[in-house]
């Protein structure tokens, strides 16, 4: 079976993280885009297509919370995994008050940013399938009126 | 930190009601029926005094008994009332004196007020004058005490406020300290992590010394996870400033902890029982800290008993505080590394086994909860580590925690567990 690729958005400041984590997940089969900053994750979104978005709290600038608003407000569908490595699950549960999906403690074990990663692609998925049912069921009901 | 000074309101309002019966007045003149007929007219009033006939006998009666006020008559054979007001002055400095001179001998009284006393009176005396004098001196006593349980006071908070800025101070320094080491740590992870992926590929497969590659890389890997240990810990250490409180039932709590450590007991053979007591007060407290010291303890006796070995968590309720006990039948711990035990860094594991966080965090955990952690041990019969737990302590960031008290704890946890 072909895996498919989760589009995963990975946001930090940390150049050099964004870049080796890109390459981890590159190569166990994900397509990743790179963005160091909270206002150049926005802008990404607004160009491309994103299934999670894996997004550091701590940033200078629009900090990780500030950036997760913008994103459910004008992203809703997009899920988002918090990285903190300020160990402060305080703020964690605050992103998750907020609409993310789950957090994970930097460093981060793969095998539980995987897991999270799939989870919340499927979560995604299955949101979609259900807005793509209702629609053609509203269709149906239109076409059903003429 | 609030400084909570209304406190010191009570001492100040005491001394303003400070009743004649309180006032432990000695009356000393060598002419008796005079000294009696002042001590009756007192009496009268509801002060009954104690009495002396010469500057030597006031000093033996105070040697005794200390008094607040001494009226002194200055002409008496023998050691006069000048001598005595000094030998008063220096034995019992807290002691006020009233002098009473002749008409002829001001002088003397003036000399006295030089000398220390309160102030004088002159023969013949007034009683209701006699009697606001020595109220008067009664109170400046009374006045001064205040002043000093309240200079007492302040300097004990003074010194609770140096431990809780140091204490601060060292929480800022671990957050720094931690966050600047897990960013580049994370880099390192996913470096050797896609390493690791690499090595894997089919067009690798042949490569020379492979092994030592992915040798290497394992090193790497465990050694990320004893770093990321220590600063998850210290992290730890500086979140529980940020206490949550809620009500916490210790039984329970004591249950899920042993919950959480039982299957490394279990592998070790060790059993672990929980005496509950009949009846344990509700506590309001900060569960997730709690539990976080319940567990170190835990898994630190699981450490240290041998397979067979039993652990014994005790729960008791003293007055209004409770108890919680952690027994082992372990190697007990010699009586050099008692005292270093709470230490930060100190560890008798084997390096990159144990942190020597665990008790450090704990016994800080513990204070900041208002208690205390306290450690007995026998060589070669075990440890016991006692915690006691005030039912409620008061703070200044005192919020409920049921919005998300229960928030994922035991994955928190099961990730922060302290060894």
């Amino acid at each position: 079976m072909i895996k498919i690729p989760t589009r995963i958005l990975i946001v930090d400041d940390e150049k050099d993280f964004v870049e080796m984590l890109s390459l981890r997940l590159a190569e166990v089969g994900e397509k990743t885009t790179p963005a160091y900053s909270g206002k150049e994750c926005l802008k990404v979104l607004a160009q491309q297509e994103i299934d999670v978005v894996i997004l550091d709290i701590k940033m200078p600038g629009m900090d990780g919370i500030e950036t997760l608003k913008e994103i459910k407000k004008n992203f809703p569908l997009v899920e988002v995994i918090m990285l903190t490595g300020h160990g402060t699950t305080q703020t964690a549960v605050e992103g998750m008050k907020l609409g993310a999906f789950d957090y994970l403690l930097k460093p981060a074990e793969f095998s539980d940013l995987s897991a999270k990663l799939e989870a919340a692609r499927k979560r995604k998925d299955e949101h979609q399938e259900r807005i793509r049912k209702a629609e053609v069921k509203l269709l149906l009901r239109r076409s059903g009126d003429i | 930190m609030d400084v909570e000074i209304h406190n010191l309101k009570p001492l100040a309002v005491a001394s303003e009601k400070n009743n004649m019966k309180d006032i432990r007045l000695l009356l000393v003149d060598d002419e008796a029926d005079f000294r009696q007929a002042i001590a009756r007219r007192l009496a009268k009033r509801g002060l009954v005094p104690e009495q002396a006939q010469s500057g030597q006998e006031c000093l033996t009666v105070l040697a005794k008994k200390s008094m607040d006020v001494v009226v002194l008559d200055v002409k008496m054979p023998g050691m006069d009332g000048i001598e005595t007001l000094g030998h008063i002055k220096n034995k019992h400095p807290k002691t006020e004196v009233i002098l009473l001179t002749g008409q002829a001998t001001t002088q003397d009284g003036v000399e006295g007020i030089k000398a220390g006393a309160f102030d004088y009176l002159t023969k013949p005396i007034e009683l209701d004058h006699l009697l606001s004098k020595i109220k008067q001196a009664h109170e400046k006593i009374m006045h001064g005490e205040a002043q000093q349980r309240e200079a007492e006071f302040r300097a004990k908070i003074e010194q609770q406020m140096i431990a809780t800025e140091r204490l601060a101070s060292l929480g800022t320094l671990a957050v720094g300290v931690a966050h600047e080491i897990n960013n580049p740590l994370a880099i390192i992870n996913e470096s050797a992590g896609w390493m690791k992926l690499l090595l894997k590929r089919e067009e690798l497969a042949g490569m020379p010394r492979k092994a030592d590659f992915e040798k290497a890389i394992h090193k790497i890997e465990t050694s990320i996870e004893r770093a990321k240990k220590i600063t998850h810990q210290l992290l730890g250490f500086v979140q529980k400033q940020n206490s949550v409180y809620s009500q916490v039932n210790l039984a329970e709590l004591a249950d899920e902890a042993i919950q959480l450590v039982s299957r490394e007991a279990i592998n070790r053979e060790i059993k672990i029982a929980l005496q509950p007591a009949q009846t344990l007060p509700y506590i309001r407290s900060d569960p997730y800290r709690l539990r976080q010291v319940l567990i170190n303890l835990l898994t630190n006796a699981i450490h240290a008993t041998g397979s067979g070995g039993q652990i014994t968590v005790t729960l008791e309720g003293l007055g209004k505080d409770v108890m919680m006990k952690v027994s082992d039948t372990g190697q007990g711990i010699p009586k050099e590394n008692l005292e270093k035990i709470f230490e930060p860094f100190f560890s008798t594991k084997d390096p990159g086994q144990g942190t020597g966080l665990g008790l450090f965090v704990s016994k800080g955990i513990i204070e900041k909860l208002g208690g205390t952690i306290t450690v007995e041990s026998k060589l070669g019969q075990g440890s016991v580590f006692c915690t006691r737990l005030p039912q409620y302590q008061a703070t200044d960031r005192d919020q409920t925690a049921e919005a998300h008290g229960r928030f994922d704890v035991l994955e928190k946890i099961k990730g922060e567990i302290v060894s």
